[in-house]
């Protein structure tokens, strides 16, 4: 399946409602095994909330492996391509690492109890 | 009937102290507040921002405001019709081009408008000579604080903004304050632990990855993006919140409390207006996305 990301969300793919509405269409597509094709042309505008919205999620489901394998972006912009990267490695850190969240959180506990 | 008397602005230490006492002020339900203006000399767009909230706040309460205009210095006369404010609250006069970037109110969030503000009336007015390209990354990295402002802030007055131009220092400047729970308050709610102090709250969100949304889609990147960001650019980026006080500047990145306390947040962004400090992409065409 192959969807123009412009057409669905227009110009600015920031918000999180928009990611969400990605990933409700893309989700079913892979988990029935088919390959997924969003084109990210004539988009020019990314934050990271989208990114998280839209593929973080992903993650839980799927191996990175596998979705470079069934998920290809297309002219995606270099600093949007930044962008997803961080999230991705963000998010595969998260759901592959069960300590990395713990760990954050104990640091904030014993940062209150020195202070 | 309360009187408040604004005094002179800046967006220093001090002047935060001086805008959260205003808060304290009307916080305990006046319904008739006058802003007096007469002690005023200079309001920047911090100020700008938090009076506008500040007098949505007292109005959501169902109480009243008065702006004493007559009480205004000239030239903050003209500042706060150039940039709308006045036009915001007397639905009177048009603002018009000059070096302020527009005062607005957002109660929800609006993507088109908001990157339509940034790129119109923020970035492009030649004021920063950047490509499309650069300038929609600037926009991108700067939407993350409206994100997260409407994401967490659960302000049901909404979201205020201000920025102004400074062309002798070379920068761009843009306030957005929230009238919400407050950063920390979120984080000692998500963490169940209502000791967590508000600077280690603040700089536990700073952290990459964090987020208090549970289970959800967001995972936390937007004030680390931010923070990078701004440090790229040689910038400064300050956020205050309650008593909490962080500040990127200068590769530097503190954290403080403070003693002053507002309920709300406050995200005080300043960018350099030269191409040169910017470089966002690292260009990395050919590696794969996800693994």
């Amino acid at each position: 399946m192959r969807w123009d990301i412009k057409s669905l969300v227009g110009e600015d793919c920031i918000t999180i409602e928009d990611g969400e509405k990605i990933y409700d269409l893309i989700h079913p597509v892979l988990l029935a095994g088919h390959e997924v094709e969003l084109d990210f042309a004539g988009v020019g505008v990314f934050a990271s909330p989208f990114f998280n919205a839209a593929f973080g999620r992903l993650l839980k489901d799927f191996t990175p492996e596998h979705l470079d394998r069934m998920l290809k972006i297309l002219n995606l912009t270099p600093v949007g391509r930044d962008t997803l990267k961080l999230v991705i490695k963000n998010s595969v850190q998260y759901y592959s690492d069960p300590a990395f969240q713990k760990a954050l959180n104990e640091i904030l506990v014993e940062q209150s109890e020195e202070l | 009937m309360l009187t408040v008397s604004i005094p002179t602005i800046n967006d220093e230490q001090r002047d935060f102290d001086r805008l959260f006492n205003l808060w304290h002020q009307v916080n305990d339900d006046f319904l008739k507040v006058t802003f007096d203006f007469s002690q005023c000399g200079f309001l920047r767009q911090n100020a700008v921002a938090f009076l506008g909230g500040l007098a949505r706040m007292i109005e959501q309460r169902f109480g009243t405001v008065t702006f004493d205009w007559n009480t205004l210095q000239e030239n903050i006369r003209t500042n706060l019709a150039q940039n709308g404010f006045i036009a915001a609250f007397e639905h009177r006069g048009r603002p018009w081009h000059g070096n302020s970037i527009p005062y607005r109110e957002d109660i929800s969030m609006d993507k088109e408008v908001l990157v339509d503000y940034l790129k119109t009336k923020w970035l492009e007015r030649g004021w920063v000579h950047v490509s499309t390209a650069l300038r929609d990354a600037i926009i991108g990295r700067v939407s993350e604080i409206y994100v997260n402002a409407f994401e967490h802030g659960e302000s049901e007055i909404g979201v205020f903004s201000c920025g102004q131009h400074y062309p002798s220092l070379g920068v761009l400047k843009l306030s957005v304050v929230d009238f919400g729970v407050g950063i920390p308050s979120n984080v000692r709610v998500f963490m169940h632990n209502p000791r967590i102090s508000a600077e280690s709250a603040l700089k536990w969100a700073f952290q990459s990855g964090t987020t208090t949304k549970p289970n959800g889609s967001g995972r936390g990147l937007g004030l680390d993006l931010l923070k990078k960001f701004v440090e790229i650019n040689h910038g400064r980026l300050e956020v205050l919140s309650h008593e909490g006080y962080a500040l990127i500047e200068s590769g530097q990145e503190a954290y403080a409390k403070r003693n002053s306390y507002f309920e709300g947040t406050v995200v005080n962004i300043t960018l350099r207006c030269d191409e040169k400090y910017y470089c966002l992409s690292s260009e990395t065409l050919d590696e794969s996305l996800f693994s």
